[in-house]
Parts: structure tokens; sequence; C-alpha cells
């Protein structure tokens, strides 16, 4: 081909004027925002070189529009493709601030959907970057249709692939349901937010007046809503703590989650583990002290940590291996069960049983939170979430109760009845249909009204019950624990366990699906 | 990928806001004043972890990390710092500017109960996450933790009084 | 020598301390084994060992009366040493002991009653013209009173709870308009914290040095001091570093309140060791405070100056033996200073930091000593006391003693807990402290920043944190995953996961 030629030249000046279009100028329109654009957070995403752009110069400038005008633009507003992220194929869309506001067009939607449709074709994970202004309102009903056909993606490969947002910006409107169909959603503090109904009409509606950040900022979607599992302080450190997490799954619903070998040794006897439980029933301890001893060392990355943080989810390793870890917080709310730690819980389960990866529950719950305020939210359903999460799920589950297992808390929190593979408990592990002072009460209700001196014997007789029944030997010789072990060798048991699990199967009944409770 | 954004520098910024700033890659060697001294981080059986400078071993620990935060045990005294690129440093001040005059949150009791302990005292410095109170409810010592990383504005929970639920325990100026 | 098994009614430091002593003596020692502290270090250096583990009254063994008493007649012991703290200073004990025919370690029941009730004790000095800061003579019964004693006085004055120390029931009063609520204020908390709210009044005096003089008195009457102690290092009157001898006093003054603390030891016909502390103001005018009837925590540093061993004197008087010394034999030579080291949090205000020690190296060069109930695996209790170590340096004088401070901190290393070793640090380097300029309120008002780090430290932690950020974030493999493992996936599973649906 002569490279004078004709041809070439116009290959080059169509180069140019996409070079243009991203222009230093339009960049740091966005840098003054303290963002990054599009094209900076795929670079620091995807593996040096590796990623490839598809459909660069779509342009929308032959869709109809409704009303107003349209630009012409290369790409719509989204870039997507493909790349490798730490040498494993990976998809992704990231929207374009700069480029007409991001909002989303009909061309814009297609090249989303494409992208989707091509990352469950090849059985790999799709990464989504929201930094859109919205719908495009020019284009009208045909933007619609975009959100749609993006949705119905989404659920398309639900369970088959993992689908992780990273809300960058504004993503407001009907935009924020394609994050909450994916798996895990990750959000930049301050300079992003998500709602359905903006400020602006929230003080028209109900003359109420509240910030962007105050509607739906990433702190409120941590900590209130749970929309958002991960929140960071800045972009670059969101995308490097995306491309961590995603090292832990797997790329889709058939293969196993890659290995990360446990670099630094850690050992599979540890003392400190007796020292973590206090004596005293009542004193809490933190339970990622325990977590933390247990799996690889350094490879703990909890998710939704600021969300009901009377329970503790996460994903670590094993030898290396990814197991998604559940565990109740002693020192939160003295680590009881409410609607917003079972519905946290059960979504968590079951994204590690789509994705064939096994479970490990650290146990130490006194039962539900009670009160009016729960019940009338229905902690009864919400509960059952937690309890038709964890007997569906057919991966491997190991169960270690760590001191407090009461009444329908213990059946819930992935008990062998509920097809738990294994449960250890710890000497300090106290399982009883409820705890002493309930049970004293009742049972004893008659002889403490008769008594002169009812506190005094209540004291003893919730002494004898903790010593006569809320231990783990009854439970132990009845067979309803494996054994009770020593703290210090917790890691040796769970990883011999989890290596008798590795080829479990369990044949799912023939159905469309369960009616889990929503 | 340091290459891709040119990160050429990174800062760790400590708790009180003090900047240090290394060249990348970074290198084993801390320059002051016109020389180079040599650091290392080593560990041995004795002591553990420690970094070695100007022939003296200084005991460290990493006590927590998260993402791009460190809290850090060096020779007994504890520092905390955050690792920014240029580019999230600027960040942060495009962010401070905006938001101007810095809020104020109040930690209020989840559910009534008995104030056991106040772990904090005004002018504290909390990060998120942090306990600040222990509250005994539901016959157990809960933990109330700091929502926001700041300073302690005030301290109205006093230990040995009981609380009712939304009554507010610390009042926290936010970082 | 009568006493041939001594059963020590405490436990830490000050049990090992006083077991070496015995173990020289030849002397054999009984010890507690509490279920608080099941495997205490000073467990494995006694002789026996009384086991109280199954034990779980609310009131700890060591100020149970009855049950020490008992303890003692069980193992035939012929004397029990309290050391500090505890019932080192109940009459009511040391009277037990006496009709129990044991031998109590300490003075005699009479000299603790008096020298414990501050205004018997402050009575006693003031009749055998012993300076002391104008006071009410008795408690005070009302506000007026109060104001009336306190104008007599002079302002500014401090109102003092009669029945206890530690700054409870305390409260200093500048302006006579301030004193009626004062007076409220103090003798509430004095009834919260001591059971009885009686106060009394003295002159306060300002910014004072606090200077303390050992007592050595024997059962024949013969009394004795061995020199000062400098205490003024204190947080909230609590003793941080203290120091033989002081650098505030010459030979002259140190004659002039040695004999004032002879005085009003004999006063009580006090035998055994004491200590009698004064404050000193910036004119060189010394007050009587009060007496410590007991053996102290800071000791060692007299113990060093002098070259006397404390606990074997206080064995031999128990014994019945009368002093080997006379006055004029006590020489002070060379410079002791004293850190307590303990398991608290300098930068969130010395805040207790409970928790596990998992490892301790402490440095052994000639000019150290270390006195410690702690080793690597100990616990530290809250219930109980801070302390992990005291550590007790000794130089030729006072600025070698400070130089040699400096190289010993740096070589002690702590592992399990946050410690006050950051502090001592800063304090060796502060040049008030090196000019021997400091009053009680230094730590207070002299300090900006309660512990040392040079800039250096500050910039290696921060290189230290990039270093981490830099290999788990930016380096080619921060995560070095391995897909290989992906595709070995078993037949079994292969074949039923596909095939599933």
């Amino acid at each position: 081909m002569d490279l004078s030629g004709k041809s070439y030249k116009a290959f080059l000046e169509r180069q140019e004027a996409l070079k243009k279009q991203y222009s230093r100028k339009q960049a740091e329109k966005q840098h003054s925002k303290g963002k990054l654009t599009a094209i900076e957070r795929i670079s620091l995403l995807f593996d040096k070189n590796t990623f490839e752009e598809i459909d660069a110069f779509v342009t929308p400038a032959n869709q109809p529009v409704e009303f107003g005008k349209v630009e012409r633009t290369y790409g719509d507003g989204v870039i997507v493709g493909h790349g490798k992220i730490n040498g494993r194929l990976v998809f992704a869309y990231a929207q374009d601030f700069t480029v007409m506001g991001g909002s989303l067009g009909f061309i814009h939607a297609r090249k989303i959907a494409k992208i989707q449709e091509m990352a469950l074709k090849m059985g790999s994970p799709i990464i989504g970057m929201m930094d859109s202004g919205g719908a495009r309102i020019q284009e009208g009903v045909a933007s619609l249709a975009g959100y749609a056909s993006i949705f119905h993606n989404c659920i398309s490969s639900s369970g088959i692939i993992p689908q992780i947002a990273v809300i960058m910006g504004p993503c407001a409107g009907g935009a924020v349901y394609s994050p909450a169909l994916m798996d895990f959603t990750f959000m930049v503090n301050h300079t992003s937010y998500m709602f359905v109904t903006g400020p602006n009409v929230v003080k028209e509606v109900l003359n109420e007046d509240v910030t962007f950040d105050q509607l739906g900022g990433a702190e409120v979607h941590a900590q209130k809503s749970g929309v958002a599992q991960m929140i960071y302080d800045d972009e670059e450190n969101t995308i490097l703590a995306l491309k961590k997490f995603l090292a832990y799954l797997p790329s889709n619903n058939v293969e196993n989650s890659p290995v990360v070998a446990d670099e630094k040794s850690t050992p599979d006897v540890n003392e400190k583990l007796r020292d973590i439980v206090p004596d005293d029933p009542n004193k809490p301890y933190d339970v990622k002290d325990v977590i933390h001893l247990v799996v690889d060392k350094n490879s703990f990355f909890e998710t939704a940590e600021l969300f009901a943080p009377s329970i503790v989810t996460g994903f670590a390793r094993l030898k290396g291996k990814t197991i998604g870890v559940v565990a109740n917080q002693p020192k939160v709310l003295a680590g009881v069960l409410d609607i917003d730690s079972s519905t946290k819980g059960a979504r968590f389960i079951r994204f590690c049983d789509a994705f064939n990866i096994p479970i490990l529950t650290f146990e130490d719950v006194p039962g539900f939170l009670p009160g009016v305020d729960q019940e009338h939210r229905g902690i009864i359903k919400n509960g059952a979430k937690l309890l038709f999460a964890y007997s569906e799920a057919t991966v491997p589950r190991i169960t270690i109760i760590l001191r407090k297992a009461y009444g329908g808390a213990f059946i819930v929190m992935n008990s062998k009845s509920l097809g738990g593979d294994f449960s250890f408990a710890w000497p300090t592990a106290e399982i009883a249909v409820m705890g002493p002072d309930g049970a004293v009460a009742i049972l004893y209700r008659r002889e403490l009204a008769e008594s002169k001196n009812p506190a005094e014997m209540k004291n003893e007789l919730v002494k004898k019950y903790r010593d006569k029944i809320a231990n783990p030997f009854i439970a132990d010789e009845l067979g309803y624990i494996d054994e009770v072990i020593d703290p210090a060798v917790t890691r040796k048991k769970i990883i011999s366990a989890f290596a008798a699990l590795s080829n479990k199967w369990v044949k799912v009944p023939a159905r469309k699906h369960g009616n889990i409770p929503l | 990928m340091s290459d891709k954004l040119q990160i050429k520098k990174l800062h760790a910024l400590s708790s009180e806001n003090r900047k240090f700033s290394f060249t990348i890659p970074l290198k084993n060697k801390i320059r002051i004043g016109k020389r180079d001294y040599i650091v290392q981080l080593r560990a041995d059986d004795k002591h553990g972890p420690y970094v070695l400078w100007k022939n003296r071993k200084y005991p460290v620990e990493i006590v927590r990390s998260r993402q791009n935060r460190y809290e850090i045990l060096f020779n007994d005294i504890s520092y905390t710092f955050t690792v920014e690129t240029p580019f999230s440093l600027q960040r942060m001040k495009v962010l401070n500017a905006q938001r101007g005059k810095t809020e104020q949150e109040s930690v209020r009791a989840p559910m009534p109960g008995k104030i056991i302990d106040v772990l904090v005292r005004e002018g504290s410095p909390v990060l998120r996450g942090e306990p600040v109170v222990i509250l005994e409810a539901m016959k157990m010592q809960n933990e109330i933790q700091s929502p926001v990383n700041g300073i302690i504005k005030s301290v109205s929970a006093k230990a040995n009084t009981n609380v009712m639920k939304d009554d507010i325990l610390v009042e926290i100026k936010v970082d | 020598m009568k006493i041939k098994k001594i059963l020590i009614a405490n436990r830490g430091e000050i049990t090992i301390r006083i077991m070496k002593t015995a173990r020289l003596m030849k002397i054999n020692t009984v010890v507690i084994r509490t279920a608080v502290e099941p495997n205490a270090m000073y467990l494995s250096f006694a002789d026996e060992i009384y086991d109280n583990t199954a034990d779980d009254s609310e009131i700890p063994v060591f100020l149970n009366i009855e049950k020490l008493i008992s303890i003692a007649l069980k193992t035939k012991a012929d004397a029990i040493h309290p050391g500090y703290g505890f019932l080192a200073e109940n009459a009511y004990f040391a009277q037990k002991c006496l009709e129990n025919k044991i031998i109590f370690i300490g003075p005699s029941p009479d000299a603790l009653y008096k020298m414990g009730n501050k205004t018997i004790a402050r009575k006693l000095a003031l009749n055998n013209g012993i300076p002391m800061a104008l006071g009410s003579e008795g408690n005070i019964s009302n506000e007026e009173e109060a104001v009336d004693i306190a104008s007599k006085i002079g302002y500014p004055v401090i109102i003092k709870a009669a029945s206890g120390g530690g700054g409870r029931g305390m409260r200093i009063v500048r302006k006579s308009e301030e004193m009626e609520k004062f007076f409220m204020i103090a003798s509430k908390e004095a009834e919260k914290a001591f059971n009885d709210p009686s106060v009394f009044i003295e002159k306060y005096i300002e910014n004072p040095k606090h200077i303390e003089f050992q007592i050595l008195g024997d059962t024949t009457g013969n009394v004795i001091h061995l020199g000062e102690r400098e205490c003024s290092i204190q947080r909230k009157h609590q003793k941080l570093l203290e120091e033989a001898p002081s650098c505030a006093l010459d030979a002259r003054l140190r004659k002039k309140m040695g004999n004032m603390a002879v005085r009003i030891a004999k006063a009580v016909d006090y035998y055994s060791a004491g200590t009698v502390e004064f404050l000193l103001d910036s004119d060189r005018n010394f007050y009587f405070m009060e007496m410590n009837t007991r053996i102290q925590v800071e000791h060692p540093v007299t113990e060093i100056v002098t070259g006397i061993d404390l606990i074997e004197q206080q064995i031999r008087i128990a014994n019945g033996e009368a002093l080997k010394f006379r006055q004029e034999d006590i020489k002070l030579k060379g410079w002791a200073i004293e850190c307590r080291i303990n398991a608290e949090d300098v930068q969130a205000g010395f805040a207790p930091d409970p928790g596990k020690i998992e490892k301790l190296s402490l440095p052994s060069d000639p000019y150290v000593r270390i006195d410690t109930g702690i080793r690597a695996g100990s616990a530290i209790v809250s219930s109980y006391d801070s302390m992990i170590a005291k550590l007790i340096i000794s130089g030729k004088d006072r600025k070698e003693a400070i130089k040699n401070c400096k190289m010993a901190l740096d070589k002690v290393w702590i592992k399990g807990t946050k410690t006050t070793l950051p502090f001592f640090r800063m304090l060796v380097r502060n040049e008030k402290f090196q000019n021997g300029d400091f009053t009680t309120s230094f730590i207070e008002k002299d300090l900006d920043k309660y512990y040392f780090n040079s800039e250096y430290e500050e910039m290696l932690a921060a290189w230290l944190a990039t270093k981490l950020f830099v290999e788990e974030n930016l380096e080619e493999n921060s995560i070095a995953v391995d897909f290989e493992n992906v595709k070995e996936l078993s037949p079994w599973l292969l074949n039923k996961r596909i095939n599933q649906f």
C-alpha cells in the first residue's frame, strides 16, 4: 500500500480527528473537578497495551432527533472494548463525560449492549464505569429503549459472568438500575452520586433541601442504602482496589477463581487465636481479628464494610484459593441479625454460590434484633432471605462457632441441618435454644417469683445454665457440630475441610428458580 | 502502570497534613541535604520487621492498611498516612476549595442503653470506623464508631449515664 | 535469723524484687497464684506457691486480711511482706499479723495509723517544729470555717481529702470568692472516693519540686535517712521518673531536710523503711507533706547511690536487728534515674493500653538495672496497674546518667502494647530537664509534645507507607495471579457444572 496514497491519508486524518476530540482541554475540564477522563480510567484499569477499543468511530449524527440538536462526535460518549487485567480477559465500558456529558443515546446504548453480549459469549467479566448526565433528551424514547436493552443484558448475564459497576460521576434517574442489577458497585467519594430522583425534583415536590452528596453520595450508599459496597476517596485508588478485587473472582460460573499464592506463608497454627474471645461473655471483640489470622495474610478484602456492620462479608484466600467469608461482628450491636445484615449476608452468599466460591462462616450471634421497627419492617421475611441463601447454596460451606449461637440465629447461620458441610466450635461456644438469662427467666419463672432473693437466685441459675447447657459439648455429642477445636488450629482445620470438599457436587432441583422472599 | 499516568512522584500525607514526597520508582535511599542515606526494610526472628537506617534498627509494625491508608507503628509511635498520587493530591485541593466550610457530624445512640466508656476527648482525631463510645445494650457492650474522619468537637456522653435512642453522644468536625 | 519463710502478699515486680533479696539471705518465699494471672512471671521465682485460683470472690486476695493471715498460717510463714499498695499501709492488717504472731515486715500498727491519718500527721509535724505549709489543723466542718481559715493562711490554698490522696477531693482555690464552691465540690468528691467527706486546707505552694527522703529505722530507736529522691516529673499526681539525688539540693539543704525527716519519723517511733515527702519552693523553703509508711516503687534509685539493699534492711529490722550504719556512714555516690515504663498510649494522653506483651527485649549494660514482673507472653491486666518495667540507669554524675538513659531507652524493644517509652525518649532530650529546671507542673505546662520522634522517624514511616503502596499497587506483579490453576478442574466437577442445566 502506498503510504502517501489517498486511502491511507483519509485513515490518518480520521485518527487525527479522534485525537482532537479527546483533547487536553476536554481532559482538563474533568481534571479541574478532580475527575479523570474515560480514557485515563481505562488505561489505569487495564494492563499496559492490552486494551482494544471497539466502535471508536460510531457517531450519533444519523440518529433521529425529536427535540433540540445533537453534535457530530465520534464514539457517542462511551468507550467500550476488551483487554487484560492482571493477565485475564475482561470487557469494559467507560462513559465519557467530556463528550455530550456522557449522555446515553441510542448508539451509546447499543455500544454498551454489544460489549455486554460479547462478554457473555466469551464467559469473561464485565466492568461498567458510569459517568453520565443521563438519558439524552434529544433522542427521546430511543434513549429509554437503550437503557432497557442494557438492563436486559445485565439480567441475562446475572450469575453467569461477574458484573461490576464503578460509579465515577453522576448516575441518575433510570441509569441507576444498571449498577443495581450488577453484582458489586464501587463508588468514588464526593465526585459521584446515584439517585432515582434528583435534589431539584425533591425540592419541587417535597420542598426538602438536600445536596447531591446528601441525597445519593458515596457515603450515603455505602452506609445507609447498601447500594454501594466499596467506596474510596479518589478515582485512582478506586480503580486500583477494583483490580485487586477482580483477582478474587472467576471469569464465569463454570471456571474456578484464579489463585494468588500465599507469599507470606501464613502459619497454619497460631496461638494468638486463643486470646481473641474475651472470658467475659458480655465483652465484645473484633471478629476481623479472627479472620485476619485464619485466612492467608493480608488476603481479606471486605465488602460493604460500612453497611450493616453487625455482619462482616468479604473475600479472602486460603492457600491461594478464593473463599467467601461471612461473620457476625460482636462489637457492633452485639452481632445481632437484623433486616440489613440479613440482606447483606444473603446477597453475598448467593453471589458466592453462583460463582462456585466456597463459603466460610464465623458465628457469634445472640439472636435477631428485637423491636417494633424490625418487626413492622419485616425482619421475618428478611431474616428468611439469609436462611434461604445458605440453604440453597451448593458450594462447600463451613461454619466456625466462636461464641454465642442461640435459637433461630443458630439455625440461620449455616447450621448443619441447613446443609452446612462442617461445623466446628471453639471451646468458648455457647449453643442453646436461648441465652442463659432468657432461658432461666422462663424455666424458673415460678421459683424466681416466690424467691426471697430473686436476683441472687437468678445469678446462680444463670451460672449453672452456662456451665451445663451453654457450651458446645452437648451439640458435639449429639452430632450437630463436627468437632470442638483448639482455636489455634482453626486455619489448619478449615484448609483440610475445604480440601475434602473440593469436589462437592449437589444436584439442584429441576425448577425454573426458587421463590426467595423478597 | 505508573507510567500510564506518568506517576513520577508519590506523596505520603500524615494525619496532621504533613507531606512527604518520594520519586518513583521508589529507591532505598533518602536524601537529606546533599547526602543520600540508605534505608531498608528487613525482618529477623528476634525483632520482627524493622527499618534499617544509619546503622540503627527501628522496630515497625503495620497496624492496619486499607487501600491507600496505612497505620504504621514506627519505633513505638503510631503514624497514619494516606499515599496520594499527584492527581489525587490535586483532587483534594479542588474538593476542599469547593466544599468550603467543613461540616460537622453528630454521632447518636443507635438504641437506648448505658454509656460504659467514652473513648475520646475534645480535640482527638478519629478515623471513620474508630470506636468513640462503648454503649451497653442488649446485655452486650457495643462499640459506637465514628462515621467520618475528623476531629472531636464536643463530647456529650458521660460514663455511667443512660441514653435514649438518637441522643447525641459526640460531635465531630469532619476532615 | 528468726525469719525463715516470708509470705509475699503482692504480685508483679515488687514481689520478684523481694524474692531476689530473700534468696540472697537464704530465706524461703511463698507467693499466691490468682485466677487473674495464673501464669505470672513472679510465680517462677518462688520457693512455694499457694494456689488461690479457685477463689472467685469479688475482693482480690491481696486486699483480704483474713485470707492472707490464714494463708500465712497454713504455709507456716514467719513473716509477711506486703510490698507497696494493697495492704502495705493498713494498720489493721499489721495489727492482725501481730496478734497471729506473724512478723509484719514494715512499721508498727501505731506508726501506720498515725501517719496514715493526714490530720494526725500534720499535728505531729507541727508539734515537732517540722516546717510545713500552714493549714487548718483538723478537718473543716463547713464553708464559713473554710473561708475564715483560708484568709488566715493566705491564698492560694488547697483543699485536700483527709482520708485519701491521688488528687481526689483536692481543689486549688486562689480567690476567696471561689472558696465556698470548691469546698462543696471537694467534700462531695472525697465522700465518693473514700467514703469520708472530711477535708482540710493547706497553703498551696505553686510549682514546687517534690523531694522525698528515704528513712530507715530500727526497733531500738535508731533512725537515719538515706538521702533524697527527686520526684517532680509527675502527671496527674502519678510519678513517671525519679532520680537520686536531686540537683536542687546542696549538702547543707540535704542535711537540714534529712534531719527534719528523721525527726518526724522519730516522733512516731518509726522503724522499717519509710519515705518523708516534702515540697521545695523556688526560694528553697521546704514544707512537710506526708510520710509514706512502706517501701516505695522508686526505692531502687536510692539503693544505687547508697549501695544499700533496702529490702534486706527491712527484713533485718523486722527480724529485730539493729541498724548497722549510722548517719555518718551514709554517703551518696553517683547518680541514678528510674523510668517507669507503663502500657500507656502517650499519643492518646497516656490512656491505658492493656494487652499481651508479645516480645520484650531489654538492655543488659552494666549501667542498667531492670525491675520487672513482665516477660514475653505476660498480659497487662487492667485491674492491677499498667507497669511493664522499671528501667533504672546509673552514671557517675547526672549528665552521664542522662546520657546512659538515652542509650538504654533506644535499646528497649517492647511489642504488644503502646508504651511510655517515647515519652522518656523525649524527656531525656529536653533542655529544661537536662538543666534540672523543672517542677511538678513540668509535664502539664512546659511540654508541648508528650513523645519523642525525630522528623526522620516520621519521614521513614512515610517512606515505609509509600513502599507498601507501591508494592501492593504499582509493581508489575503486585497481584501475582496464577491462571493456570483455573484450568485444573477435575473432570467430575467440570462435567457436572457444564451439564447441570
